[in-house]
């Protein structure tokens, strides 16, 4: 695989599992390499382990075996650790998550006032940049219950970004949308991977995921069944399990 | 967030209200009858007056009697167990909510021994313990009696007089451990209302346990507990009464004083009940505001 040459990997996961309590096996001996500024879209059918996946990649799952390293940092039980790599890895999630008791521009200030020690100015003047960058500058003072899903789900962006992470996450960030909203945000996606930011995408949103992804995998109960650049995966799909669930989704 | 007091509830009185409110005149009536019918009791309600403020004659003006004085006490005492049992339903409700088992197991214990033992008991135990013991080995007596007068006058204001210190700090401590597990449930039940996602938003910008608590957890979570720890104040002014056991000259322990000494059973327990009645509906009033202005604010 030419994209991926090991030394410019910005994530490093070789060989995770992942059971829960429960004694489902969500991960199964999973391996990859993800190069800087690429963007590598992850498919599966329901319940085959892509959330958990990429929840371990900032820490919110840990693993029973393997090892995670972003950026050089070994994703291990060091507190320090775990923290430094959770600055460099913003996550947007399928159900927004905004924290409906602030503003727009508070959700956005408050990681980089807190973990980054950031003036309350500065702050607010980065907030508004990325605010302008998702199309929302005007509803910084909003609360997020006045914003539509499609809004919510931008400002969730722009709050992922706000501590510069090197690496986002987005777990089915359109699968809670209404269609006519899903447009706007799977455009501020494209607008961020073409600007080079290195991305992990879990989505159901086929069409998007061919255009958009450098590779693609399909995961399916755990395990990484097909790993190929996105075109090859989803035009001529090698394995016979890709093929059905292609087939299906399609 | 439609609470009981929302508008929509209809307020007629229906049928069975009406039946209700007749039986309960009646019942009042035959009250007074019996009270007037033979042996007539002769109420005396000037007694309460005295007992509520007497006059100074040397210093020339009047002064809190003892119902008046157990008054502010009960209130003293309700405000600092209160604001003690909210720092450890605080503190206990956010352990009760960590995975680690040794957390949820010791705020369980709390919690169940806490329910689980008569107050009264708890007072005792607390007292001759807490009384004896604890305080005897931090030297509070002597720290006490080595106060200026200044120092003294403001611990009798915001506490008891140096003499009664003692006792009085024993009482805060015993009704804010047995009001602190109710609230540790609160608090817990509070965090455990903000969802699962709020967490992980958190987690993953990395914030640190302590401001995922500040400015994400304990925000949310005060929407439920806020109204809810009023609430439980309530319960503190009433359950305060049990101190009088220990003598804390409290509204209870006056009460029984005054009755000692003047035998107007009805006039001062009436009396009383009116005083807590008024403490703690203004408590369960605040609560309502409260309750009414966040789910506005939602
Ligand atoms: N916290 C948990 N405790 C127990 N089992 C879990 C937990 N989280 C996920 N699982 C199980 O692990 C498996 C993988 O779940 P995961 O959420 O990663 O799937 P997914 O591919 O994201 O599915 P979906 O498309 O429905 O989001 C599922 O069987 C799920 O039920
Ligand atoms: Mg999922």
């Amino acid at each position: 695989m030419s994209i991926s040459s090991h030394h410019d990997a910005i994530i490093t996961v070789s060989g995770i599992s992942k059971t829960f309590p429960n004694g489902v096996r969500a991960l199964d001996d999973v391996s990859v390499s993800i190069a800087r500024q690429e963007v590598l879209v992850v498919i599966g059918p329901s319940g085959s382990g892509k959330s958990t996946f990429l929840r371990c990649l900032n820490g919110l799952e840990t693993v029973d075996r393997g090892t995670i390293v972003v950026d050089g940092i070994p994703l291990d039980h060091d507190r320090s650790n775990r923290l430094e790599i959770r600055k460099e890895v913003g996550m947007v999630f399928q159900q927004f998550n905004l924290f409906p008791h602030m503003t727009v521009g508070e959700n956005i200030d408050l990681a980089q006032r807190r973990v980054r020690g950031t003036s309350a100015a500065d702050a607010r003047t980065v907030s508004l940049e990325l605010l302008a960058k998702v199309g929302l500058e005007e509803r910084v003072d909003s609360y997020p219950a006045r914003l539509s899903g499609g809004q919510q789900q931008r400002v969730a962006i722009a709050r992922a970004l706000a501590l510069r992470p090197k690496v986002m996450l987005f777990d089915e960030a359109t699968s809670a949308l209404d269609p006519e909203m899903i447009g706007e945000v799977l455009d501020v996606m494209r607008a961020l991977a073409a600007e080079g930011m290195t991305m992990v995408v879990v989505t159901h949103e086929m069409g998007f995921a061919r255009e958009v992804g450098d590779r693609a995998v399909f995961i399916d109960e755990g395990r990484f069944v097909e790993l190929a650049s996105a075109q090859r995966l989803f035009d001529a799909p090698r394995e016979d399990r890709t093929r059905a669930f292609l087939s299906k989704v399609l | 967030m439609i609470g009981p007091y929302a508008s929509s509830r209809r307020r007629r009185f229906t049928r069975l209200d009406i039946a209700l409110l007749t039986l309960l005149a009646l019942a009042v009536a035959w009250f007074i009858l019996r009270l007037y019918s033979g042996e007539a009791y002769r109420w005396n309600w000037r007694v309460i007056g005295r007992y509520m403020v007497r006059y100074d004659a040397a210093a020339g003006r009047w002064r809190a009697n003892v119902l008046l004085n157990g008054l502010l006490t009960t209130i003293r005492l309700s405000l600092w167990s209160g604001i003690l049992a909210t720092l450890i339903g605080l503190v206990m409700g956010v352990v009760a909510t960590r995975k680690r088992l040794i957390a949820r197991l010791i705020t369980r214990s709390y919690v169940e021994f806490a329910r689980n033992t008569p107050p009264l008991v708890l007072v005792f135990l607390f007292y001759y313990f807490l009384g004896d013991q604890i305080i005897a080995v931090l030297g509070l007596e002597q720290a006490i009696m080595s106060l200026g007068p200044v120092q003294r006058q403001i611990l009798t204001v915001i506490g008891a007089p140096p003499r009664q210190f003692p006792a009085f700090l024993s009482a805060v401590v015993t009704l804010a451990l047995f009001e602190g597990a109710y609230l540790t449930e609160i608090v817990r039940a509070g965090i455990e209302s903000v969802s699962r996602g709020q967490w992980e938003a958190a987690y993953a910008l990395g914030l640190s346990p302590l401001d995922r608590y500040r400015f994400v957890i304990l925000p949310q979570a005060w929407r439920v507990v806020l109204p809810a720890t009023v609430g439980q104040f309530i319960s503190i002014i009433k359950d305060s009464a049990i101190v009088a056991v220990i003598s804390i000259p409290e509204l209870t322990f006056q009460g029984l004083e005054v009755m000692a000494a003047t035998y107007r059973t009805f006039e001062i327990w009436i009396t009383i009940a009116l005083l807590y009645f008024v403490l703690s509906s203004s408590c369960s009033w605040i609560a309502h505001a409260l309750e009414r202005r966040m789910a506005i604010n939602r």
